[in-house]
């Protein structure tokens, strides 16, 4: 039950985020995949099943969110969350820096899926806004790595 | 057999979330079609909290003004504001009105009626994917807003229109730099009349204007031209920055819209459906 509460938390927090950064300077958008990052998260601290319905869920809410066809982004992000979940119990990702390397990787694959699915449904090239989206993944490893570390060192102390 | 759905349960379920997103996918293509009763739900619980949060913010923001501002002035500095942003908005649609209706009758029927059929509505989102697409507005179903409406900006700029999904206090809406809008626009001065497309990157194309058109020129106003029959022709849309002659048919006009997304908190909203207006 706490995780539940944790995700729907996590949710509400980004969509409030997503809210902010666009009434301040709307090209930040491009900057974060926020919703990504809690779908990396929960998908390594539980499995990849949680990972693949986490990613279905969170990119049918960005899909409601945007114009264009619904489920575009819940696919890229369903298998991100799997591969997070099935990676994550293969390999060790728990340092900072291999945090980063892993969201980075993780973040890159998704945005490659969703704009081959864009291009796909729209049979025409995504919107670069000026390029500020091709740094997107590492603008959000950046922050994930950091408030991973972050929550970890907390749950340390806390335990 | 339950052995084997155990062991497999990791992939099969990533299989059927794959299938179950294609469908949603699949149904709704061609692009364009109804906003399915997912998506309306998933949008219905999801944008409250983006309007929760702009009016949280927005009411710690006025308690501060409050206290360090004189109460009245303050007050009559609003209405003001308040006025002029009708007035501009009934100006805009007046022009076009007045070249319509010749009988002075007409008219002040006209004026009285366009007065209660704008609705003043704020943005409280930007689409996730891209900014330069949709925006989410304070006004839904309850203020009756419908599929279609047309939306300015604070000076009576094309800013899009309505589309799905509406819930009861929140709406979305078409920017006219998203790559999927439509508008039909003609030249002011010269009344060369053609499509304009958004490029999704903040910029618009005029288009199916043939090469052989000599009439149009860079620095040009677009306006509306009612022939989509949903954008109420005279509205104001843009100015032509570049006009390029590729080789092909057409000529590749480029218009940058009037309205800025980086500024658009305000909006006013038609609520009148185009079936009225036309």
């Amino acid at each position: 039950m706490r995780d539940y509460i944790k995700i729907a938390l996590s949710i509400v927090i980004v969509i409030v985020l997503y809210t902010s950064l666009g009434k301040v300077f709307p090209p930040l958008i491009y900057l974060f995949n926020f919703f990504s990052l809690i779908v990396i998260y929960f998908a390594i601290q539980k499995e990849e099943i949680w990972g693949a319905c986490l990613g279905a869920a969170c990119g049918l809410i960005q899909d409601s969110l945007s114009v264009g066809v619904f489920g575009v982004s819940g696919l890229a992000k369903t298998i991100t969350g799997y591969l997070a979940g099935y990676l994550s119990k293969k390999i060790d990702v728990l340092s900072a820096f291999r945090s980063f390397v892993f969201i980075l990787i993780l973040v890159s694959i998704e945005f490659i899926l969703w704009a081959l699915l864009y291009s796909f449904v729209f049979s025409e090239k995504i919107s670069v806004g000026k390029g500020t989206i091709f740094l997107q993944p590492l603008s959000t490893a950046l922050i994930g790595s950091v408030t991973f570390s972050m929550l970890r060192a907390t749950k340390k102390s806390q335990s | 057999m339950t052995l084997f759905l155990k062991e497999k349960k990791g992939p099969l379920i990533l299989i059927a979330l794959i299938l179950f997103q294609f469908l949603l996918i699949s149904i709704q293509l061609p692009s364009g079609s109804e906003r399915n009763y997912f998506e309306k739900a998933i949008f219905s619980i999801f944008s409250p909290i983006q309007h929760g949060f702009i009016s949280f913010f927005n009411s710690i923001g006025d308690l501060w003004k409050n206290y360090i501002d004189l109460r009245r002035v303050r007050s009559q500095n609003q209405k003001m504001k308040e006025e002029i942003f009708f007035l501009r908005q009934e100006n805009i649609l007046l022009q076009n009105v007045l070249q319509k209706l010749k009988r002075e009758k007409e008219i002040q029927n006209s004026l009285s009626e366009l007065q209660e059929n704008i609705l003043v509505a704020e943005t409280i989102g930007l689409d996730l994917s891209n900014f330069l697409k949709s925006t989410i507005i304070n006004k839904g179903s309850m203020h009756g807003i419908k599929k279609d409406m047309v939306v300015l900006d604070e000076k009576g700029n094309l800013v899009g229109r309505v589309i799905g999904p509406i819930s009861l206090k929140e709406a979305k809406v078409q920017l006219i730099t998203d790559n999927e809008s439509g508008v039909g626009v003609f030249s002011k001065s010269k009344s060369v009349s053609g499509l304009l497309n958004g490029d999704g990157n903040g910029m618009c194309f005029f288009n199916y204007v043939l090469a052989t058109n000599q009439d149009l020129l860079e620095g040009e106003e677009v306006i509306t031209s009612g022939k989509d029959g949903i954008f109420p022709s005279g509205i104001r849309v843009g100015k032509i920055v570049s006009i390029v002659k590729d080789g092909t048919l057409f000529k590749k006009i480029k218009v940058e819209p009037y309205f800025d997304v980086r500024h658009l908190n305000r909006v006013a909203v038609i609520i009148r459906e185009p079936t009225e207006i036309f």
